[in-house]
């Protein structure tokens, strides 16, 4: 999807227009963000949208989070065992130490 | 500057001076007499606002705002007009005429500020001018370029790099079978150097990308503290506003009451709801203005009964 950000109230009001006009292109909005769909048409209201507001309107693309390929089965063990840990002021650093879940340093030094 | 309140108003070479002044035989433009009073503060800035009143979500625009030379008539450059400044009521009320579009709640603001209305926000609202205007916002970086030129790279690094692969297995073929391979073999090379340069290209263009990513999230932060203190203004203003409107609007409502040709007696006219000139003139009358209203509306006998009614310096057009 398209990950539309907007950094001035014009171009907020800009978006808040496009998004009442054209539904479809809506997947959500968010205030001064949306998602518009993964179509052509989509991506010409959001360049246009670029176009009159410069760099107070930011694109991104998006894609699915599918954690079955993107993440070692530790990872996902590891979120839902420190979620259903007993001691609910357990940091995750504590939770693992000394577990075969994976160390927070670890975890942030591996990119997806 | 003369005497409180007198206007001097200089056309065709003639001159006329007084709290009322009356043009209206020489068939003036009346943005155009507007114009002439606030001249050298805002000569672009038109007095017709009426595109104004639908554009809450999306304010400034340049939309708005026609250029300056069709505002200003040739045959009557000659005007000129010495008057006291005009406030930021004028820009809502300077010129009153039945095409005008009025912003009433917004005139009613600005006329309650007109006599030194105060509110609690004001402070507030000084210091977030304050931030605002301390607040730098680095230009945004040029990312299309840097875009444009990462865009293909892969696909041109896949490229070469089958065709390396395409080449190896015949050179390898080739001499398995015992055939001369010496112009494959150059073939090869060739490629291998190619792939390496577009290996290098693409390296260096997402290099660059990134660089202007990390200045483009930069600014991106500026412009988000500055939208945030934007927001928190305009809401501060919508209080202000809301604060100065309740202690003027029954001035206001027995104004428009009382303006000639205005509502019909015993209508239940809801006073923000009236024509924007019967609104305009009642807003004029609750205001203080130092500059000439310029009216082109036939609610009074005489420039001087309008300006008596008003309280205002007025020029008729």
């Amino acid at each position: 999807m398209l990950l539309v950000v907007t950094y001035s109230r014009a171009a907020r009001g800009t978006l808040r227009n496009v998004c009442r006009t054209h539904e479809a292109v809506v997947v959500r909005r968010f205030g001064r963000v949306a998602l518009f769909a993964e179509t052509e048409f989509a991506a010409f209201q959001a360049l246009r949208l670029r176009e009159k507001h410069g760099g107070d309107v930011q694109i991104e693309r998006t894609r699915p989070f599918n954690e079955f390929e993107a993440v070692d089965r530790s990872v996902r063990e590891a979120a839902a065992a420190y979620e259903s840990r007993d001691q609910p002021a357990l940091p995750y650093s504590a939770f693992a130490d000394g577990t075969d879940h994976p160390d927070p340093d670890q975890l942030r030094n591996s990119e997806l | 500057m003369t005497e409180s309140g007198a206007v001097t108003v200089r056309v065709d070479g003639e001159r006329q001076t007084g709290r009322a002044v009356d043009l209206r035989a020489k068939s003036l433009e009346p943005a155009m007499v507007a114009a002439a009073v606030r001249e050298e503060s805002a000569a672009l800035d038109g007095p017709d606002r009426s595109g104004y009143e639908s554009s809450e979500a999306e304010p400034t625009g340049t939309a708005f705002e026609s250029p300056a030379t069709e505002r200003i008539d040739p045959d009557h450059s000659s005007l000129s007009i010495d008057c006291r400044a005009p406030g930021t009521v004028y820009d809502h009320v300077g010129c009153i005429e039945p095409s005008m579009g009025l912003r009433v709640r917004t005139a009613l603001a600005a006329a309650a500020r007109s006599r030194g209305g105060e509110t609690p926000h004001d402070q507030d609202l000084e210091r977030i001018a304050g931030e605002l205007a301390d607040l730098t916002v680095p230009a945004p970086p040029d990312l299309q370029g840097p875009r444009e030129r990462v865009a293909g790279t892969d696909a041109a690094v896949d490229r070469i790099r089958e065709r390396v692969a395409a080449l190896r297995g015949r050179v390898q073929a080739g001499r398995d079978a015992g055939r001369d391979v010496s112009d494959l073999e150059a073939e090869l090379a060739q490629a291998t150097r190619e792939l390496s340069e577009r290996e290098t290209e693409r390296a260096a263009a997402r290099e660059a990308l990134e660089r202007a990513e990390r200045l483009a999230r930069e600014s991106r932060d500026a412009r988000e503290r500055r939208r945030r203190l934007e927001d928190r203004r305009a809401n501060l203003q919508r209080s202000a506003r809301a604060h100065l409107l309740e202690r003027i609007s029954d001035e206001f409502e027995h104004a428009v009451d009382l303006v000639p040709g205005g509502v019909d007696e015993g209508a239940p006219e809801d006073p923000f709801a009236v024509d924007a000139v019967t609104a305009a003139l009642a807003v004029g009358r609750v205001a203080r203005v130092d500059a000439p209203l310029v009216l082109a509306c036939e609610r009074f006998e005489t420039p001087e009964s309008a300006a008596g009614w008003l309280d205002a310096p007025v020029i008729a057009v």
